[in-house]
């Protein structure tokens, strides 16, 4: 690896690495039950399942309202604003460059933290994946409460359960790249490692 | 005083009292339990004869109890006819034809040992007679009233040999005794009828049998002799002799949640009359109460029905009738010692702690009745629970499905009337020739027969709803929402866990299984790629 | 390096899964019965009583019993007991495989289960048996050649009675009498 010349640069602050990485466990535990639930297999038993499914998914939107606020205040929210800018660079640099280890097209700075692709990926994530999870599930766990609602009428479970699960694909999906993509940075850990850390070598 | 002493003399004294207590008086016959009741019936100078029949008992009964006889006139114990508003089907043992020992006609001598009444032993009974009323069978206290099939509904007035050539001998009952002894209604009294219908103990209802006479909390929380040792009257509560409840006309759903016993002209055996619309308490409530909206409380708290003793889930009649090599009737057992076989009756199926079939229920109930007309190539329901999950006013139940086999006209496409019992010679039980049983029954309700016979399969329903078992007992969730579960038959539900979309899982696992494929591959072209330029 | 290590205790985890999923459906085999919970008993005692070699019923137990009397439900499960000298005698003679009198006496599980249907469990004797020397290895091959034989039902015979308590003893497979178990 050409890592001989190296520039540090404190990109994930403390509050983002914790919510980093809660939030993967708590995504992973709610694919691992909501998968049960949805009858994919057993591991915990339904019951238990669909208990600690339920706990993970408040947690989750506890820690969100925290991470948006964090967001907000802090100005971070800007980094998720999508730009073409490079993209079709960095889209040939997975397909082809990666493997004849041309440079990175994106320089990451603090203030542009993510490549042009993870900005598209996020806020597909963002306005995507997380909206219709969070709304069919919102409507799978007050179903009890559709009649009061007065809704009752205008939705089925059969279908609420089907997009909970179109989204629960999706980011099963967004998982499996965006871990695999995670090894893809200026060297294969470093990613990662600003993660854990909140510094990450960039080259030149 | 030494040990030894002290000793010795404690045994004498202890010897000295035991000697005493030999010497006292025995103790008085034992006292009539306690009860909350303002009159002692053995007081009453009516009482104070003797009885030689069962309506001389009622027409002493009736000079205090002046309305008695009226109000009892009024109920289906008595006339045992049922007029089902919804569907305007003229019901009632004496009318229904069902798939046990089918029909009353021509076996009225028989089956009227469970009528409320004394005497009914044709069509010509007087249903206007107040004397024929029989108090005795739902208020004796003693246990020793007992009426006897083929006595047309009264007891035994001497002491005679039951079942036949069993060598058991049923006492005559002291009336005197019975009568000063009367009292509330009891699980006994409502048992001597209702445990026993379809011809033996458990027979019949799957949920009603002997076992509740003093059963343990297990089978049956609300009875449970060291629970709250419920009578059958807790929950049918009632009034003027009308006892509330119906199988005919099944309350389902109580369309306010719960109601309050007494305060409304509801239904007071219903879950709810007691336990209200939501019944759940503790963490997991909201989500227990939410399946109150389609599920009846009956199928998670009864899981399996007949859970002390058998029940017959199976009759077939149409191997009645075979005789052993001497010409004598035969009975087989099955390896638990209840008939699998019996000469008069045919082939029957037990089954303990059965799981019960579920259905959507709303308690409109349709009977196939002697007039219908039938397709005799399916199997005929002999009453359909009318239910869907779409009508708002249906529950999922959980229910016995009996089935077997009848005779039917192979004529008129109609269910028959058969003569099983009686001292001539026409009686299926007398001579086994299913053509003269037949002619006999036709004859007696004045009904036609083209002469031919065949037999036919047939099926009936009934509620499951008593022996409700403890609530750690209850159906767990995954006994439904993992398979194979209880409810995979029931149309109409999405249950999580069992009714995935199979198109979008497939759909789904195959794009995640080609992103996964993905990421492997590029990970391992770079892995190939970096090798390579290390080497150089 | 790192990675030869990862994958080799990667390969030896599946490994154990596997080993460790299999495990009980090896040691024990479950079949559906054809026939109700009484009658699948009745015929496999029968059959034991058919076996010879010294085959006799040590007991009937009812587990669900006691729960019922605890006040509680468990859908219906019944134990049969059976047990021949043939084969315990030698088992029991010899101090170092002694211990396996916890095994004793065979025992075979008729239950139902929420699909409504019976089945009957079986522990695998000759499996089992292997795991302690050539000694047990070939008697518990022998009781496995044995255990088949009360499995097989011949349904166009009429359903013998179930045999409750122990012929020969007082009751439930407790003590064992003289005339029935070892």
């Amino acid at each position: 690896m050409n890592a001989n010349a190296t520039e540090r640069i404190y990109v994930f602050k403390r509050f983002e690495r914790f919510w980093h990485w809660s939030q993967a466990a708590l995504i992973i535990t709610l694919m691992l039950t909501g998968f049960e639930v949805h009858g994919s297999y057993t591991l915990f038993g339904f019951e238990d399942a669909v208990n600690i499914h339920t706990t993970a998914a408040w947690s989750l939107v506890t820690l969100w309202v925290f991470a948006v606020f964090w967001h907000f205040t802090t100005g971070e929210w800007k980094q998720y604003i999508p730009t073409l800018d490079k993209a079709g660079a960095m889209f040939k640099y997975y397909l082809t460059g990666i493997f004849s280890h041309a440079p990175h097209p994106f320089k990451q700075t603090v203030l542009k933290k993510h490549n042009p692709l993870q900005r598209l990926a996020y806020l597909g994530f963002w306005l995507g994946m997380s909206p219709l999870i969070w709304f069919t599930g919102w409507f799978y766990l007050f179903y009890d409460q559709w009649a009061a609602w007065g809704l009752d009428a205008y939705l089925s479970l059969e279908w609420v359960a089907f997009f909970h699960t179109v989204g629960a694909f999706m980011i099963l999906i967004f998982f499996i790249a965006h871990v695999y993509l995670a090894t893809a940075g200026h060297t294969p850990t470093s990613h990662i490692k600003a993660m854990i850390t909140g510094w990450e070598d960039v080259g030149h | 005083m030494s040990l030894r002493q002290f000793i010795s003399a404690g045994l004498l004294g202890l010897l000295a009292s035991l000697a005493l207590a030999s010497n006292a008086p025995t103790p008085a016959p034992a006292a009539k339990a306690a009860t909350s009741s303002t009159a002692d019936h053995s007081k009453f100078k009516a009482l104070q004869q003797s009885f030689a029949s069962g309506p001389e008992v009622t027409k002493a009964c009736l000079t205090c109890h002046t309305e008695a006889a009226k109000q009892v006139h009024k109920t289906k114990h008595w006339t045992w006819e049922f007029m089902n508003p919804d569907t305007k089907q003229r019901l009632g043992k004496k009318n229904v034809i069902n798939n046990f020992c089918t029909a009353v006609p021509s076996n009225y001598e028989f089956c009227t040992a469970c009528h409320v009444g004394y005497g009914w032993k044709d069509q010509n009974y007087d249903f206007t007679s107040e004397n024929n009323v029989d108090c005795l069978a739902c208020h004796d206290t003693t246990g020793t009233y007992r009426k006897l099939p083929g006595l047309a509904g009264h007891p035994t007035y001497k002491d005679v040999e039951f079942p036949p050539k069993s060598g058991k001998i049923v006492k005559a009952p002291d009336l005197r005794a019975v009568a000063q002894g009367v009292g509330k209604s009891s699980r006994d009294t409502c048992g001597s009828c209702h445990f026993y219908g379809g011809g033996g103990d458990a027979v019949k209802h799957g949920d009603l049998d002997s076992s509740l006479k003093n059963p343990g909390k297990y089978l049956d929380v609300h009875m449970a002799k060291d629970g709250l040792n419920f009578t059958c009257g807790e929950c049918h509560k009632t009034s003027g002799h009308d006892v509330p409840g119906s199988r005919y006309a099944v309350t389902t759903v109580e369309k306010e949640g719960g109601h309050m016993r007494g305060k409304k002209d509801a239904n007071p055996a219903t879950c709810q009359a007691c336990h209200g619309g939501k019944p759940h308490q503790g963490e997991k409530a909201d989500r227990l109460n939410a399946h109150t909206a389609k599920l009846a409380c009956q199928t998670c708290h009864i899981p399996e029905f007949a859970r002390a003793q058998p029940t017959k889930m199976m009759w077939d009649w149409s191997t009645a009738g075979k005789l052993d090599k001497d010409g004598k009737p035969f009975k087989i057992k099955d390896s638990v010692g209840h008939d699998a076989y019996d000469s008069k009756k045919g082939d029957f199926r037990y089954e303990s702690n059965v799981i019960p079939d579920y259905v959507w229920f709303n308690g409109k109930v349709d009977y196939t009745l002697r007039e219908t007309k039938l397709d005799p190539s399916k199997v005929i329901e002999i009453n359909h629970f009318n239910g869907s999950p779409d009508d708002g006013k249906s529950k999922i139940w959980p229910i016995k499905r009996f089935v077997g086999k009848q005779p039917y006209d192979v004529g008129s496409n109609q269910l028959l009337v058969f003569h099983t019992y009686g001292k001539d010679d026409s009686a299926l039980w007398s001579n086994f020739n299913w053509d003269k049983a037949i002619e006999f029954g036709m004859k007696e309700i004045g009904a036609e027969y083209s002469g031919k016979y065949a037999f036919v399969s047939t099926e009936m329903s009934w509620p499951i709803t008593h022996m409700v078992a403890p609530k750690a007992d209850a159906l767990a969730c995954a006994q439904c929402h993992t398979g194979p579960g209880r409810l995979d038959k029931v149309p109409g539900i999405y249950m999580p866990g069992r009714h995935g979309n199979a198109l979008l899982d497939t759909l789904g696992w195959s794009f995640a299984g080609l992103a996964f494929l993905g990421v492997v591959a590029h990970g391992a072209g770079r892995i190939y790629t970096s090798r390579k330029g290390a080497e150089k | 390096m790192v990675k030869l290590i990862a994958g080799l205790i990667a390969g030896a985890a599946i490994t154990m899964a596997l080993a460790w999923n299999m495990a009980s459906g090896l040691m024990f085999k479950e079949v559906q019965s054809p026939f109700g919970l009484e009658e699948t008993v009745a015929r496999i005692q029968q059959n034991i009583q058919n076996t010879g070699n010294g085959w006799a019923l040590a007991g009937l137990r009812n587990p669900a019993k006691a729960v019922q009397q605890d006040g509680g439900n468990v859908l219906p499960v019944l134990m049969i007991e059976a047990c021949s000298t043939k084969y315990s005698k030698p088992v029991l003679k010899e101090d170092t495989v002694r211990f396996l009198s916890i095994l004793m006496p065979c025992k075979i599980s008729v239950y139902k289960k929420n699909d409504g249907k019976v089945y009957i469990g079986t522990m695998n004797a000759g499996l089992m048996g292997r795991m302690f020397g050539p000694l047990v290895g070939e008697v518990m091959g022998q009781v496995a050649e044995d255990q088949k034989k009360f499995l097989i039902f011949d349904a166009s015979k009429p359903a013998p009675k179930m045999i409750e308590g122990m012929p020969g003893a007082a009751s439930g497979g407790g003590a064992a009498g003289g005339g029935g178990g070892c």
